[in-house]
């Protein structure tokens, strides 16, 4: 679940928590369809973000991910440390698109 | 393989001032930076008098990269909230966004993604002043800029071995200029007076178990550094991950499970600033 900045929203994303104004102030909620119109009301309402659904980066396979990791932990192959590392940006990849 | 004499590398890069490149923004915080007994008030009022400097520092005061996300509306607010180091500091983020963004693409995301990882892990540990730990972060690689700035043919080649040769950057740079852009980062924080701690953690992130004065904070910034290029975010010089030090990963002493929140918190906040720019 993304949270994305008020530029970069675009109509059809929906969003996937309530969104808030810094005050605490519920200005739409969970599950509305965004559109043009919602997204110009909400940019000036002193929002920092908006929890969207879906994957986060949906320009990029979950596999395209992994094999870049494997790619670039090629030279610390063998380092329990480094294992533990990788381990974890496997297991936060997962989640990403879980 | 290059073989420039360390001399004249430290020779030139102590004159880059004097680069029609270097930001007249930049000299002029200079001037104030250097100066040790400058105030909270003098520096508020030197940034409010540049409204383009204004304008930046607002927007970084307002990102993921601090704690205040969206919430800080005049600059004399946010050099209260944030306090004199981390103001300087972030006010030398600001004044190389430009020259970073024009001398190596990537490297602003690195360095803003290096910022974000420092603070999760510093207020992760408990440590008192995180957005310092985070102004650490983000000028960690600034020796880059000076290095690509002064030699750029030369560092093109470093460039590419490190793709040839899967190796990283720092061992490059060691290979063409027999130094790192970690010494020339150093060199430079000291001739401008930089924070001390700022100074220390610019030299040592790449060997936090070599300094005395700052075993923390470059411990934290180095680690950064690492899960930053693991989680591929933005471009440092090279593709690749280098090992932890084990004394910083002992130091440290972060779980599996530690980590998987740090990255898990860090998301956010990384997509957050994906556009930042200033």
């Amino acid at each position: 679940m993304p949270k994305v900045a008020i530029d970069n929203l675009k109509p059809g994303m929906k969003t996937a928590k309530p969104v808030v104004n810094n005050n605490g102030m519920v200005l739409l909620g969970e599950n509305t369809d965004l559109t043009a119109e919602l997204i110009d009301r909400i940019r000036n309402m002193d929002v920092d973000g908006v929890y969207i659904q879906g994957t986060a980066r949906p320009s990029k396979s979950k596999d395209e991910f992994l094999s870049e990791i494997e790619d670039r932990f090629r030279n610390v192959e063998n380092d329990p440390r480094m294992e533990v590392i990788k381990r974890s940006i496997q297991i936060h990849i997962e989640g990403l698109y879980g | 393989m290059g073989n420039i004499d360390v001399r004249l590398v430290r020779e030139k890069i102590e004159n880059i001032q004097a680069l029609p490149t270097i930001p007249k923004v930049l000299n002029k915080l200079l001037g104030v930076i250097e100066n040790p007994k400058v105030s909270l008030n003098e520096i508020s009022s030197f940034i409010s008098g540049d409204p383009a400097l204004t304008t930046k520092v607002l927007r970084m005061v307002n990102s993921p990269v601090y704690g205040f996300p969206g919430r800080i509306s005049s600059v004399n607010q946010a050099v209260i909230l944030l306090g004199l180091t981390v103001v300087k500091g972030l006010l030398l983020g600001v004044s190389v966004f430009d020259l970073m963004q024009k001398t190596m693409i990537g490297l602003w995301e690195h360095s803003i993604g290096t910022a974000i990882f420092s603070r999760i892990i510093a207020v992760k540990k408990g440590h008192k002043e995180p957005d310092e730990v985070s102004v650490n972060g983000l000028l960690h690689d600034i020796g880059k800029v000076f290095l690509v700035l002064q030699f750029p043919e030369e560092y093109e080649k470093a460039l590419a071995e490190t793709e040839k040769d899967f190796v990283v950057i720092f061992d490059a740079e060691r290979n063409h200029f027999n130094t790192s852009h970690a010494s020339v980062g150093s060199w430079m924080a000291k001739k401008w007076r930089f924070p001390a701690n700022l100074i220390d953690v610019i030299e040592y992130h790449h060997k936090p178990h070599l300094t005395k004065n700052t075993p923390v904070e470059s411990s934290i910034v180095h680690m950064a550094d690492i899960l930053v290029r693991t989680r591929g975010y933005g471009f440092p010089g090279d593709s690749l991950v280098m090992n932890v030090q084990p004394e910083a990963w002992e130091l440290l002493n972060l779980t599996e499970k530690d980590l998987v929140e740090i990255f898990r918190e860090a998301e956010d906040s990384l997509q957050m600033t994906e556009d930042l720019t200033l």
